[in-house]
């Protein structure tokens, strides 16, 4: 089989796709959910950076989200293989719930992310590949740059905008 | 626990502490102790205590709130 | 057992990160590439069921930290009533 590090950087991409797209669909970069992601997306456009995806870094950042949604479940099937996975989505939800946050991303994104991991295991990887590597997605979105990433982010959002419709 | 993984928590854990004592915002200095607490739990769950483990993350950001509550900024 | 190295590596840089960097709110992101670091590592070292309890309570406890100070320093506690 694969070599190990090749294997989480597989992971690493799939789970950037994943998590970014259950984002999108569910307009995180719309608007900020709590007073204090919108504090944290203006404090990013004075930086230089843009403000939908400062929107989305704050969405992130002040509730479980589906980026916790696919780490929490990789380590549970990475634990107690897929019942675990979805033991970790009821726990998603409930942590979202104590954030003011309606919950609908977390959780889809929490259960979208147990199919893939349980799937990739059968195909021969292991469910370690893919918490390291959603370490290594969430270090592109946060970790890097800010500027870069939210303009990123921005840049995705209108992409998002002109294939479905409903955003302002 | 091997090596890496012991001096990789326990420079989180001093640099934690380290920018707690130089910060003079209160909100730095909250932020510097989270970074403090979070070297401290692949302690906790190295030893396999996990009851501990739940007790003190549920605690450690309860406590901070109360904390915030003492140093809400003025409006300027 | 690469997979923990990594964990490992990415919480060390995040933490620099967050000390270095002056301004109080762009230091919440990288607090957060933190957590997620921290929170692979205690899943990784100790595969049991119950490890997933622990790791949900110390993510979203975080998470709710996090929340608390940024929402204290917009001052917006009272402007959320």
């Amino acid at each position: 089989m694969l070599d190990e590090s090749f294997r989480i950087l597989i992971a690493a991409v799939i789970c950037w796709l994943n998590f970014m797209t259950v984002d999108l669909i569910f307009k995180l970069p719309e608007s900020g959910g709590v007073c204090g992601a919108t504090a944290i997306a203006q404090e990013v456009e004075k930086g230089g950076g843009n403000l939908n995806g400062g929107f989305m870094m704050g969405n992130i950042v002040s509730s479980p989200d589906a980026s916790a949604g696919t780490l929490l479940a990789s380590c549970g099937v990475f634990c107690a293989g897929l019942f675990g996975g979805f033991f970790a989505a009821v726990l998603v939800y409930i942590g979202n719930r104590i954030c003011y946050d309606p919950g609908y991303a977390g959780t889809t994104g929490c259960i979208t992310a147990t199919l893939i991991v349980y799937g990739a295991t059968q195909a021969g990887f292991a469910a370690s590949d893919f918490i390291a590597g959603m370490v290594i997605a969430i270090l592109t979105i946060q970790g890097i740059s800010y500027v870069h990433a939210s303009r990123l982010i921005a840049r995705l959002w209108k992409v998002r905008c002109r294939l479905l419709r409903g955003c302002r | 626990m091997n090596e890496f993984v012991l001096v990789a928590c326990t420079i989180l854990v001093l640099i934690g502490t380290t920018a707690a004592m130089l910060e003079r915002d209160p909100f730095n200095k909250l932020i510097s102790l989270a970074v403090m607490i979070s070297g401290i739990f692949p302690f906790i769950i190295d030893r396999g205590l996990l009851d501990v483990a739940i007790a003190t993350a549920l605690i450690a950001p309860l406590s901070t709130i109360f904390i915030l509550m003492v140093c809400r900024r003025m409006p300027a | 057992m690469i997979a923990i190295y990594v964990c490992a590596g990415i919480a060390v840089y995040a933490a620099l990160r967050v000390i270095f960097q002056r301004n109080t709110m762009r230091k919440l992101p990288f607090l957060n590439v933190v957590s997620f670091a921290v929170t692979g590592m205690i899943a990784l070292l100790l595969p049991h069921p119950i490890t997933i309890a622990a790791a949900a309570a110390y993510f979203v406890g975080s998470t709710l930290e996090s929340n608390a100070i940024a929402s204290t320093w917009a001052g917006g506690i009272k402007k959320d009533e």
